[in-house]
């Protein structure tokens, strides 16, 4: 063994080595997807450089796990902004090239080389996890790959770090999301600054809880607010009656916690379930433990918590009522918070395309256009922080009531033009 | 921790260990009878507890789904059995990859059917209120699930140790050739034990569903990931194994996850770990001989 295995008729035909059957299978299906992906098959009716030829966007989501919804939720809102452009971002079509990270972190980074090497796309956008953002950092930074992150919210990926550990912001990366610290910390402060100065902790134990977590107390503190304790229960907890117990036994009435997802509703199950409202106990926490898909599943339960996130489905302003009317012509459901992430960055890069005539060819250029980008987002004014690339955005607070049959978030209070202390 | 408190968390535990018991329950017997680790069992839970769901939303009855749901798996048990594990009779790595095979199929049939949203299913009218007890309010649907627990372990046993399949079954466990040749259709027995096994899971799913959620992943955590551990914990393929594993393991992940929880994830592995070292064959297991 060892080597490349010789045949006779490669030799005949003057190849070098015989290909091996993985070999094959990677070069026939890259050829597969390749005739599959829409933009291939019909060459470019342009003759003239950069401007009209296919643009590709790689969009790396997660279509199976546990995150799926929130992947299938994002590439909706690429298809839905693509249908209402026409297919095209400033002058040029788009080709979309999906792929599934499936909440592995290998699987994504390695789908992210593929990316680069083989489909050498224009753009990159997507990544659900922070782990997986933070994974993928050091490989798009090198290849100058402009990366639009539209959900991973980690703040070391747009931050300046010692070392670059975990993570740190890249020239070439901007977020369309938001950072941990502006959906966290602006509601401590805001909380705080109001009198309620006391509060317990709940978060799930993963990185992205923890760092929540932390900005949120960071926030109590500038206006001499304090944490009392805490209970951090794994990611994806099954049973949250030990926890909500732990709360139920200490004094501290004002809890403050961040779940999404299934965690949230579990969470907001066990505390009704356990007689907390009646004991006085009172919720709050970062946006996504009362969103929609949160809501629609435990309705009334939610009532009275109070959470900050840049955006509600019932944000009352022109750009937001006519998104919602018109995503809702398109798909029967509402959109949620992943859908008006993506969209933006859609939005974000048909703008600075337009700035730059269609011409993505100068790296620095594309860049700096990024940055200068400028728009009226469902979520309110829309403009990247130049220092870091994250969007500096105006942050709602919001308190659940069940109005007319209806479970919602209704805004009682806005922190405006919010920016991450990245530097 | 006050008395109160950990009172009201032993209570937390053993309602967790119940439905922990109804999950394993189904997993232990189809081991224990016909020496197959069914990996597609946290599918079945999973399976059940998405038919629970549609068949609330249609006829607004948890009752109504709580029949449903294991019909629906007994069935699915029934097709599959002669379809594939019979076919690999004997041989255990076969066997174990094609369950493998069919969770995968089934979870995403699931997510096609159903969505990839995350969903829940609230507990019955009747059971969905709270009662005053020490330390403050308690939901009474916990209660319900540890008496539930509790009539199921008694009513299996009943069935095992009284009745004719009982026999059968621990027949067949001690030696299912000898049970052949006795002039017993093995091939019968094993299939209704599978779909025995199966129905357990659903049942499982619809039990544990307003509890545990219902949502993409759960097929194997907590439903696979929890019911491999009691049934390893407790002893392989015995009903007092599976009973003895979820009194363990239900308190002990439940003390455990709030009073180490930075390491609550590793909580759990500890306990197989210390279990493992100190009896090998689980607290209440034997030692089966390979033939």
């Amino acid at each position: 063994m060892g080597g490349f295995a010789k045949n006779k008729l490669a030799e005949k035909r003057g190849y070098t080595y015989r290909l091996t059957r993985r070999q094959f299978l990677v070069a026939s299906s890259a050829a597969a997807l390749a005739a599959c992906a829409p933009g291939a098959v019909t060459p470019s009716a342009s003759s003239s450089a950069a401007p009209g030829k296919a643009l590709k966007i790689g969009l790396l989501l997660p279509f199976s796990g546990v995150y799926a919804e929130l992947g299938t939720s994002m590439r909706r809102a690429t298809e839905f902004y693509l249908k209402q452009h026409d297919n095209k971002l400033a002058n040029r079509p788009v080709t979309t090239i999906y792929a599934d990270d499936a909440n592995v972190t290998a699987t994504g980074i390695a789908a992210t080389q593929k990316f680069i090497d083989q489909d050498q796309v224009d753009v990159m956008m997507g990544v659900v996890p922070t782990p997986l953002a933070y994974g993928i950092r050091n490989a798009v930074h090198a290849a100058k790959l402009i990366f639009i992150d539209t959900n991973a919210g980690g703040n070391a990926l747009t931050r300046d770090t010692t070392n670059c550990t975990p993570s740190c912001k890249s020239p070439y990366i901007f977020r369309a999301s938001f950072s941990s610290y502006q959906i966290s910390y602006p509601i401590g402060d805001y909380l705080s600054a109001k009198g309620t100065k006391e509060f317990f902790l709940a978060y799930a134990n993963y990185g992205f809880g923890t760092e929540s977590a932390a900005d949120f107390t960071t926030g109590l503190k500038k206006n001499g607010g304090s944490t009392t304790g805490n209970v951090a229960p794994p990611l994806g907890n099954a049973d949250f009656a030990p926890f909500v117990t732990q709360i139920k036994n200490q004094p501290t009435k004002n809890v403050y916690s961040f779940f999404s997802g299934a965690d949230a509703i579990g969470f907001i199950k066990s505390w009704n379930s356990l007689g907390l409202p009646a004991a006085g106990y009172k919720m709050y926490g970062a946006g996504f433990l009362t969103e929609q898909d949160v809501l629609k599943e435990v309705k009334e339960l939610a009532n009275g918590a109070i959470t900050s996130l840049f955006w509600a489905v019932e944000l009352d302003n022109p750009e937001n009522k006519k998104f919602v009317a018109d995503f809702q012509k398109q798909y029967p459901l509402l959109p949620d918070v992943f859908t008006v992430q993506q969209y933006d960055g859609m939005r974000a890069l048909d703008e600075a395309l337009k700035a730059l005539g269609g011409d993505t060819s100068d790296k620095d250029k594309f860049v700096k256009a990024l940055e200068d980008v400028s728009f009226k987002s469902p979520r309110g004014d829309f403009t990247f922080d130049k220092t870091t690339h994250n969007p500096i955005q105006d942050i709602y607070i919001r308190e659940v009531k069940t109005q007319n049959g209806q479970t919602v978030n209704t805004i009682s209070d806005k922190i405006a033009k919010v920016t991450d202390p990245g530097k | 921790m006050s008395l109160e408190l950990v009172f009201q968390q032993a209570l937390n535990g053993l309602s967790f260990g119940a439905l922990l018991f109804i999950l394993a329950s189904g997993l232990s017997l189809v081991f224990g009878m016909m020496d197959v680790v069914n990996l597609a069992h946290g599918a079945f839970y999973m399976l059940g507890a998405y038919v629970a769901l549609s068949v609330v939303q249609l006829t607004g009855s948890f009752w109504l789904a709580m029949l449903a749901a294991p019909l629906a798996l007994a069935l699915l048990g029934l097709v599959l059995e002669p379809l594939l594990l019979r076919r690999l009779r004997g041989r255990h790595l076969d066997q174990v990859l094609v369950t493998i095979g069919a969770s995968l199929v089934i979870v995403d049939i699931i997510g096609q059917l159903w969505g990839r949203e995350v969903r829940s299913l609230s507990a019955p009218p009747g059971l969905d209120g709270s009662v005053a007890l020490i330390g403050g309010v308690y939901p009474v649907y916990r209660l319900f699930v540890i008496a539930f627990g509790v009539a199921l372990a008694v009513a299996m046993s009943v069935v095992y140790r009284r009745t004719k399949i009982g026999m059968l079954i621990r027949a067949g466990v001690e030696d299912a050739e000898m049970l052949g040749a006795l002039g017993v259709n093995t091939n019968r027995l094993f299939a209704s034990t599978f779909a025995t096994g199966a129905a357990l899971a659903g049942l499982a799913g619809v039990i544990a569903a307003p509890v545990f959620g219902v949502q993409p992943g759960m097929d194997t955590d907590p439903g696979l990931l929890y019911s491999l551990v009691v049934v390893v914990v407790g002893g392989l393929g015995t009903l007092s194994g599976a009973v003895a594993g979820s009194l363990l393991v239900g308190p002990a992940d439940t003390f455990g996850k709030v009073l180490f929880q930075d390491v609550a994830l590793a909580v759990i592995f500890a306990i197989v770990a210390l279990v493992l070292l100190l009896k090998p064959t689980g607290l209440l297991g034997r030692i089966r001989v390979t033939r």
